[in-house]
């Protein structure tokens, strides 16, 4: 029989495939490379042009609208400017180092290490739970798949003002729930850390659906026959899980391990609108404080060295999960 | 792909072209500030010959509405526009408050996609004048004959820097002492607020009694351009103050006295608590006896109240107290054309005008910005059916006294004397440690963001 062991060995770098593994995939033709020397440079000067004028509209608007406001971004970091001014003044890297040595740097980036790894965390094992649930043969599955997805295409700003009613000490819906079982309301709008708490909370309610509906999906991919052989050879569910269905699962786990660290990362619109990243900056992530800087104190020049170092710690943490994570991924 | 006959001139000039447009895109797309050693001087531009200019026939307008007044904003601009129908005025809401429309008025301010007549509030409009975004008043209101001279003088000189003005007083408020006169009366107290913040104290064992168990004899909200606002009353109370000028007096006795006071109200003496999101919102149910809320809340807190509500002077401290005003104006973009410029001015002479402004107040609760129209006949009748409407204008003439210069005039510090007063009331910190905090932060403010523009 197949094992995941044997399984992980064999593997392509292909999207999981509906069917079940072959053994060893056959080598994909190359006809470029092997005709390489025959083609004649005009041909290929042709092709390239070709292709430069194809691709053409799209860099063109990447450039416009992404790597050209990026760059002036490394410029305005540069910069002393309070963003409604027509003049500037050039501080050097002065931003940069006030930045690294503010006394409010330490609690913004711990307050980013904790929402982070919480709210990806969090989704992470919330959506898988609820994904095996849902992958059961269960009366409503279909209404309770799209429930369980619904909250992931709300607006985060109406989100965030629901939920606020829904967690006011003093009448919402969430004391009222704590006070069934005797418990009573934290103070989520004022007291740390229940604020953070509160805005982790709404994070992961808007985003388990989504984080769910992509493991559901890796779930049906996985081979029927598979689990059927391990049940057959006696193995546990839970076994089954930890041995077969896990590691198969690793590319999802790596897309939205990668997908949800960004997105977490510059998540903006529950924070603002649940408590502007207040009370005493408690809820105030790298993200926000970029905001922060830029709209309310008028500092755009170091909000943009702030959104470099973000931008810094984006690039080196996808690289890091690209370069090790993806060792350890299985493809079936 | 398929390979059709080649014509290469016209592919090298369709990629050439292509490339070209790029690069023009990325060029012209480019702004930004320009980088001088110095930020440019506020050099008056020059003088407009406004009797030589015509209207222009459309004009736009972003509000956030202040005291939910779209529909009263709506109604000023139909009564506008019935009077010129020559000119068509166009309603944004480009904010849910003074400082979302302020954002999207910065971040606006390098492109065309600007307004013709923008809200400015009291922590905001200095900023647009540092910023050359704004022009003065002065020269297009003595041409339309907008009698100036008839705002409530305390009101537009809130607006004037260096002999001009900058801004017109349009939703303008102070903070008012709100009480719930049923518990009053429950409680066997006279009707009317403390004269002082020790007679709140004295009254509070009788009040406690009558308030629900989760509530309070006072109650207050912290937030940006909010806590810092009503702290001056406190802070004056003890005779400290935020800055002298331009200098900051965080450090002084009196302030830090100040910052006791405030920790005292809600930590010592339990007199106070803070109210999670809304304080008027716990006043208007019932669950604090009293609160502090801006004239802009009135005309909401008499509608939502199911008792009788009473307003009265802030109270005063050993030394004092007074009012800080506040509110906002409204005021014209610097890079607009003449013909929008003069359209825009004549729009926001005829909405503060006398018969307007008592309007707005009526449905608002803000003060009406023009002395004539405090004594217009609609007013005195308003003030005869809902006294409470008085207070403010009362309170303005008889304690009203200018905001320390560095709330108002320093950007971001605001927002960071709020930090501090919540630090001392949500957390019980020392006084004198949560001003020092802050200090830093707002120097640095004050010599980036306002030294050289002075």
């Amino acid at each position: 029989m197949t094992t995941a062991n044997t399984l992980s060995a064999s593997g392509a770098p292909t999207p999981p495939a509906p069917l079940p593994a072959r053994a060893a995939p056959p080598p994909r033709p190359q006809p470029q490379r092997a005709s390489r020397g025959r083609l004649s440079t005009r041909r290929r000067r042709s092709a390239l042009l070709w292709a430069l004028l194809l691709a053409g509209p799209n860099v063109a608007l990447l450039l416009v609208f992404v790597y050209r406001p990026l760059l002036e971004s490394f410029y305005l970091s540069t910069l002393q400017w309070n963003l409604g001014s027509p003049t500037a003044r050039s501080v050097g890297l002065g931003n940069y180092v006030e930045w690294f040595t503010a006394p409010s740097t330490p609690t913004v980036v711990t307050t980013t290490a904790v929402f982070t790894v919480a709210t990806v965390g969090g989704a992470m094992v919330l959506g898988l739970g609820l994904a095996l649930l849902l992958d059961r043969k269960l009366v409503g599955r279909g209404l309770a798949r799209t429930v369980a997805f619904a909250p992931y295409v709300l607006s985060g700003f109406a989100v965030g003002i629901l939920w606020l009613f829904m967690f006011d000490p003093r009448y919402g819906l969430v004391q009222e729930l704590l006070g069934l079982v005797g418990a009573d309301s934290p103070q989520w709008y004022t007291q740390r850390p229940w604020p953070l708490v509160m805005v982790i909370v709404v994070y992961l309610w808007k985003n388990v659906g989504y984080v769910a509906l992509i493991y559901l999906a890796g779930l049906q991919s996985v081979p029927r026959d598979l689990k059927d052989a391990a049940a057959l050879d006696g193995a546990s569910s839970a076994r089954t899980l930890r041995s077969i269905v896990l590691p198969l699962l690793t590319p999802t786990t790596f897309f939205l391990l990668v997908t949800m660290l960004l997105a977490s990362l510059q998540s903006f619109d529950i924070i603002k609108a649940m408590t502007s990243g207040g009370p005493l900056g408690s809820t105030t992530t790298l993200m926000y404080s970029i905001y922060q800087e830029s709209f309310v104190n008028g500092r755009a020049g170091y909000a943009s060295a702030v959104a470099t170092v973000l931008f810094l710690v984006l690039l080196v943490v996808t690289a890091v999960q690209m370069r090790f994570v993806q060792r350890k991924v299985h493809y079936a | 792909m398929s390979h059709r006959p080649a014509r290469r001139p016209r592919r090298h000039l369709a990629v050439a072209s292509a490339l070209a447009a790029v690069a023009a895109l990325t060029a012209t797309a480019c702004s930004g500030p320009s980088v001088g050693s110095t930020p440019a001087a506020a050099d008056d531009a020059e003088a407009i010959d406004w009797s030589q200019v015509e209207p222009a026939s459309e004009i736009t307008w972003w509000s956030n509405h202040p005291g939910q007044s779209k529909a009263v904003e709506e109604e000023l601009i139909a009564r506008f526009e019935a009077e010129h129908p020559e000119i068509s005025v166009k309603l944004v809401t480009a904010g849910a408050n003074y400082d979302e429309v302020a954002q999207r008025f910065q971040a606006a301010s390098q492109t065309s996609d600007l307004p013709d007549l923008v809200i400015a509030s009291d922590v905001w409009w200095f900023r647009y004048h540092l910023n050359d975004q704004i022009m003065p008043l002065d020269d297009v209101f003595e041409h339309l004959d907008a009698e100036a001279d008839d705002f409530q003088p305390a009101l537009y000189a809130d607006y004037e820097y260096e002999g001009q003005h900058w801004a017109a007083p349009y939703a303008r408020s102070t903070p008012l002492f709100y009480y719930n006169k049923d518990l009053w009366a429950a409680a066997g107290l006279p009707d009317r607020g403390p004269e002082t913040w020790d007679e709140l104290q004295e009254w509070d064992a009788s009040l406690r009694q009558h308030v629900p168990a989760n509530g309070s004899t006072f109650g207050l909200s912290t937030g940006p351009s909010w806590g810092a606002w009503w702290f001056e009353n406190m802070i004056w109370g003890q005779g400290g103050e935020y800055s002298d000028g331009f200098d900051l007096t965080l450090d002084s006795d009196e302030s830090v006295a100040g910052g006791q006071f405030l920790h005292d109200l809600f930590h010592a003496s339990g007199v106070a608590s803070l109210s999670a999101d809304d304080a008027m919102a716990d006043f208007a149910s019932g669950l604090i006896a009293s609160t502090i809320g801006s004239t802009g809340s009135l005309k909401g807190a008499l509608d939502a109240a199911s008792f009788e509500v009473g307003t009265a002077y802030l109270p005063d401290g050993p030394a004092g107290g007074g009012t800080p005003t506040g509110g906002t104006g409204l005021a014209i973009p610097s890079s607009r054309t003449p013909e929008q410029k003069l359209a825009a001015a004549m729009f926001l002479q005829f909405i503060t005008n006398t018969e307007n402004t008592a309007y707005f107040s009526q449905s608002t609760g803000y003060m009406p910005v023009r002395t004539s129209a405090v004594e217009s006949d609609a007013m005195k009748e308003t003030y005869a059916q809902t006294p409470q409407f008085r207070t403010a204008v009362d309170q303005l003439a008889d304690k009203a006294r200018p905001q320390d210069y560095v709330r108002v005039f320093v950007p971001g510090a605001d927002a960071l004397l709020n930090q501090a007063i919540e630090q001392i009331v949500i957390e019980g910190a020392d006084p004198r440690t949560a001003f020092e905090a802050i200090t830093p932060q707002i120097e640095t403010a004050y010599k980036e963001n306002v030294e050289p523009y002075l």
